[in-house]
């Protein structure tokens, strides 16, 4: 038994998969300094802001008060302090807290003064639509994608290569929330309803399920449509950039020498190495879609994250803001590791070299 | 057509369409292999071998566009022009690694890094001989462990980054080989391998012609590799041939300038400390506009002015097997040949001069 | 020696830059690209006569959100050559909707080099002449009593071709500057990761990664709410440069690094070590030189991502705010989707982006084929 463990531990690709998940972990943590500057970039301290706002109702706020509320959340304490506070809180809150008691939730992150929630959740209300909209989005740009840039690639210079590599450089160049705009402008003026992007109560009440998935994908094609078009051009042009290397390689001829039928040595050789950097972008394209999709769920009226993270970022919210923003990283951070790891199964090369890319 | 001769290419042209024009990187190729004979064709980087041999298979680029006739001669079924099959059919896919395979310049690129080595060379006995997945991997197992690859068992599931060059050679040739074809084309197999890995695989490729009774098309710069391997000799410049013969003539006693300068450009053991080598003068002529005249005209020493720029010479058979296409030879076949041309020149002058 | 061997010789002897710019000419996307955007910083320099009216003046209240005027050739029949008439708000009594209507009673000739509002220009020299306006009427009103708005105008009165002139210093120049910023950043960091390597080397590519995977956009945002309420123009301005040059040297760094990799190593830099260069020297004499073209390609397809960048987080309100103005502000003030379908000459700008993004990645295209000068 031990040592089949042991032999387990010493294949390539079982190392390899180990290296990256530990890689994670510093990954992680950087992440969340990041996030800690961002929250601490604002002049003055949420306290001030919180003061700030109690004031502008009218209310009357001493001095002590404010200091009570700086010691009560180790405002007074070094920056370093309060940063290793802010990451145990998220991690593991101890069951006889307040927050616990209010909240049934070992996970702290903090107070959003815009929802008067606490922080996670407010992001919990929305990341499961935020999740479901982005990967209706990314399965779209594969499965629209990936058939035309090996169509394009197979024939090179045809009438549909021209015209889906015009379509493809307009789509990557041109701004997503522009075409945003655009698209509700025409939407509005050809059906008199503007509210592209909003998702039905039943939705947002329960999320997504069996009973309301067709109507959640029919809100979707204008969201799909606007943030997707710019991924999926940028896959067509990397997959046929990379399917007309592979074209041109050796191997194919080799392959066309022993008699193998086209269509076969497209698929198996060509493309089979041409996914490659389509799977190690997935991070990327992970990362685009949340960034496009932020300011075009503000233009469509989505209920996806960014709207939050603008309602956050306007009312100085920062905690919840630096939370949104790291819920993100980590997701894309999730997202390349994931790639890595599919990458490892389906390249031997990777697997072999340690994954020293 | 002889029931020996194998493969007959005659008048063989390969145009390639560019935006700048049509390149002629091929014009006007003919030569016969027998069966079991090995033919070497030499001559220097970008004169066109590979794409002769490339279009034997129909398997050059869309760009290129082939014709003349390319004639094989299969033992069951007769003769069949290869030009003449649609590139893609199945007709010619069944021709393909079956009866004639290939095998390529460097081993490292010509096996795709993502499938084991068993994997692609099976691919092959899958294809042409049985769909049977346990027979089909043990005729893969047996052609590896025939070119010389120890531990098959091992190596079979082995991917190509985890074998050596000259391993990779000899996988290469178990792949072209484990159909048992009557045509192996060669293209420059020993090009990419240091000197004792090159010894080793031209000794295997000569063992197993022999108990495959196959005949070999061997391409090649190197007239080292020419003198060891073939029966025959072809020496192409500028997408022609320009002389060919047995090999014992070409070496003992070359006739074309271009082949007398290809022979004074190698090392010869013996040869005097101080001597330098022979180079020949210029670069190759782009394959495109040729005017008509004979394409090693600019780099020729006994160039014939007014005929050689005038008139493209053509291979001439002078005695037994020796052809020869240069109008400076001073045999009889080609001074023929020189006469009838500047008849000819005369004749288009004063042709030219009524219009 | 014969032609084709002089092009030839030519052609070795050529520096890598002669063969960029000559592969350039050859790329005609790149090339025009190259002419607009040309064309648009120049506007852009002379941005205030270009504009036939300062932002910053009064603006009459019946121009509010008009439609772009009309230039007529035509006055009761008679042909007086381009013109263009005063406007007037017209109550309809039942629906109680106001509309714009043409004062058809006076005409206003329209001309090249008229006088107009004051402005500096560069903003320093005091001037008034503007490239095009409107002259004095045929009756002898003034002629600001009526305006030639080519775009329309806001909802302000003001006119949209004026700000969208005025915007693009904004918009044009923050890209730029963020480049140039986050290419010196870039260069720095990257060369201090591939020249020292080891432990610093390996925090520099984590920090990089993590940057890498936090999005863009959100980011950006997550940023600007350092920027402190209240505050200047142009300190506005410098924020959001800084803002936009956080992330894009990452990109920049990568490449740096990557080159100083499998350079540092070559005979050269160990030579110039030899004879006692100092290492900054090394970096930017020796290193960076070799790798320069595809820095500055680069740099070009990085620009791109930096005006929708700004103008997106201009859109949301959280980067230039109005009274100062750029063309993410134009589009916010067309965030209203039932204000742009009753004016949509308010969507103008969206071209004006889009052009300037696609010239740009046209352009940076067209560098990147050419800064592989053998191929």
């Amino acid at each position: 038994m031990k040592d089949k463990l042991k032999d387990f531990f010493k294949k390539d690709l079982v190392q390899y998969i180990l290296k990256r998940v530990l890689m994670f972990i510093p990954t992680l943590f950087l992440i969340s300094v990041l996030v800690f500057i961002v929250i601490q970039l604002p002049p003055g301290d949420y306290v001030s802001a919180h003061i700030a706002a109690l004031q502008s109702e009218g209310e009357y706020v001493d001095a002590d008060y404010a200091a009570d509320l700086r010691a009560e959340y180790g405002l007074d304490q070094p920056v370093v302090v309060q940063y290793l506070k802010w990451v145990k809180d998220i991690i593991w809150t101890p069951t006889d807290s307040a927050f616990y008691r209010l909240n049934h939730s070992h996970h702290n992150w903090k107070y959003s003064f815009y929802y008067g929630k606490n922080v996670w959740s407010v992001i919990h209300d929305r990341l499961g639509l935020t999740i479901a909209v982005t990967s209706v989005i990314m399965i779209f740009q594969y499965a629209v994608s990936i058939p035309i840039a090996i169509y394009s690639a197979t024939h090179q210079y045809s009438v549909f290569d021209y015209i889906f590599s015009v379509i493809g450089f307009l789509g990557t160049a041109i701004p997503n929330f522009i075409l945003a705009i655009v698209l509700m402008y025409l939407s509005y003026k050809w059906t008199g309803n503007a509210n592209v992007g909003l998702f039905s109560q039943d939705i947002l009440a329960n999320g997504i399920n069996w009973g309301n998935f067709g109507d959640f994908m029919k809100r979707m094609i204008i969201p799909i449509v606007v943030i997707g078009t710019s991924g999926t051009c940028g896959i067509i042009r990397s997959v046929r950039a990379q399917m007309l290397d592979e074209l041109g390689q050796q191997y194919t001829l080799t392959a066309r020498a022993k008699g193998v039928k086209e269509s076969k040595i497209v698929m198996k050789y060509c493309f089979r190495a041409a996914i490659n950097p389509t799977v190690s972008g997935l991070g990327g394209i992970l990362s685009s879609l949340f960034s496009g999709s932020t300011v075009t769920a503000m233009v469509l009226n989505m209920q996806i994250q960014g709207p939050q993270l603008y309602n956050a970022l306007s009312s100085q919210d920062m905690y919840l803001a630096g939370a949104i923003v790291m819920v993100q990283a980590v997701l894309v951070v999730i997202g390349i590791l994931l790639a890595d790891i599919i990458l490892a199964f389906i390249d031997p090369r990777i697997r072999y070299s340690g994954g020293t890319r | 057509m002889d029931k020996d001769t194998i493969l007959k290419v005659s008048d063989l042209h390969v145009d390639i369409k560019m935006l700048e024009g049509k390149l002629t990187p091929v014009r006007g190729v003919n030569f016969e292999i027998k069966r079991g004979e090995t033919l070497g064709l030499v001559g220097e980087s970008g004169c066109g071998k590979s794409l002769t041999c490339k279009a034997i298979l129909s398997i050059n680029d869309k760009k290129c566009r082939s014709t003349g006739s390319i004639i094989f001669n299969n033992e069951d079924e007769g003769e069949i022009d290869l030009l003449k099959l649609d590139p893609k059919g199945e007709k010619i896919r069944d021709i393909r690694g079956k009866h004639i395979s290939m095998i390529f310049q460097e081993p490292m690129v010509a096996f795709s890094p993502m499938y084991t080595i068993g994997n692609q060379i099976n691919e092959c006995t899958r294809l042409h001989i049985t769909k049977d997945r346990k027979k089909s991997k043990e005729i893969s197992m047996e052609m590896m462990r025939k070119v010389g690859i120890a531990n098959v068992e091992k190596r079979y599931n082995q991917y190509p980054h985890e074998f050596s060059g000259g391993m990779l050679q000899r996988a290469l040739i178990a792949m072209a080989l484990v159909c048992n074809p009557s045509l192996l084309i060669a293209d420059e197999p020993t090009t990419a391998l240091d000197v004792t890995i090159q010894a080793q695989i031209l000794e295997l490729m000569k063992e197993l012609q022999k108990t495959y009774n196959m005949a070999i098309l061997f391409i090649t710069h190197d007239l080292g590799v020419v003198a060891k391997m073939c029966d025959r000799v072809a020496v192409m410049y500028l997408g022609k041939i320009v002389e060919s013969g047995t090999a014992e003539e070409i070496y003992a006693n070359p006739q074309h300038p271009y082949t007398r300068g290809l022979m004074g450009s190698v090392h010869k053991i013996g040869g005097k400390k101080t001597e330098r080598l022979f180079s020949i003068d210029g670069t190759v002529p782009l394959a495109m506009n040729l005017p008509k005249r004979c394409g090693f005209y600019d780099r020729c020493d006994v160039r014939i002015e007014g005929l050689c720029n005038n008139a493209d010479p053509e291979l001439v058979t002078t005695d037994g097997q020796h052809q020869i296409a240069c109008f400076a030879c001073k045999n009889e076949a080609c001074q023929k040949m020189r006469k009838e041309a500047e008849k000819r020149i005369v004749l288009e002058k004063t042709a030219g001069k009524e219009a | 020696m014969s032609k084709r061997k002089k092009t030839q010789e030519d052609y070795y002897l050529a520096s890598q830059w002669t063969l960029m710019a000559r592969k350039l000419k050859k790329h005609k996307l790149a090339k025009v690209s190259m002419i607009v955007l040309a064309i648009l910083y120049f506007g852009a320099l002379f941005a205030d006569f270009i504009a036939p009216y300062n932002i910053n003046s009064e603006f009459p209240a019946a121009y509010k959100d008009t439609h772009p005027t009309k230039i007529h050739m035509y006055h009761d029949g008679e042909k007086v050559g381009p013109f263009v008439y005063g406007v007037e708000w017209v109550v309809d009594k039942k629906t109680f909707t106001r509309s714009i209507v043409e004062d058809t009673s006076e005409y206003f000739p329209v001309g090249f080099f008229v006088k107009g509002d004051d402005y500096k220009l560069f903003g320093l020299i005091p001037c008034n002449i503007h490239l095009f306006g409107t002259k004095t009427g045929s009756n002898g009103s003034p002629a600001s009593s009526a305006r030639i708005y080519i775009f329309g105008g806001d909802q302000y009165g003001v006119d949209l071709f004026s700000r969208v002139m005025k915007g693009s210093q904004v918009s044009l120049t923050i890209p730029f500057a963020s480049a140039i910023i986050s290419f010196f950043l870039g260069v720095t960091i990257g060369s201090i990761s591939g020249y020292f390597g080891g432990a610093i080397d390996i925090v520099i590519q984590r920090i990089i990664e993590v940057i890498g995977a936090v999005p863009q956009i959100p980011l950006w945002m997550a940023l600007s709410a350092a920027i402190p309420l209240g505050i200047s123009t142009i300190k506005m301005y410098f924020y959001m440069t800084i803002i936009l040059s956080f992330i894009n040297w990452t990109g920049m760094a990568r490449i740096v690094r990557g080159k100083f990799l499998s350079l540092k190593n070559e005979d050269y830099v160990m030579a110039a070590r030899l004879s006692g260069v100092s290492t900054w020297k090394i970096i930017w004499k020796h290193l960076v030189p070799g790798f320069m073209s595809y820095l500055i390609v680069s740099m070009t397809l990085g620009i791109p991502g930096s005006i929708v960048g700004e103008t997106s987080m201009s859109y949301l309100g959280l980067g230039i705010k109005s009274p100062a103005t750029s063309w993410g502000v134009l589009l916010h003030d067309a965030s209203n989707v039932t204000d742009i379908a009753t004016n949509p000459h308010k969507l103008i700008p969206i071209i004006f982006v889009t052009i300037t993004v696609l010239a740009f990645n046209f352009l940076g295209d067209g560098l990147r084929d050419a800064a592989d000068p053998y191929k």
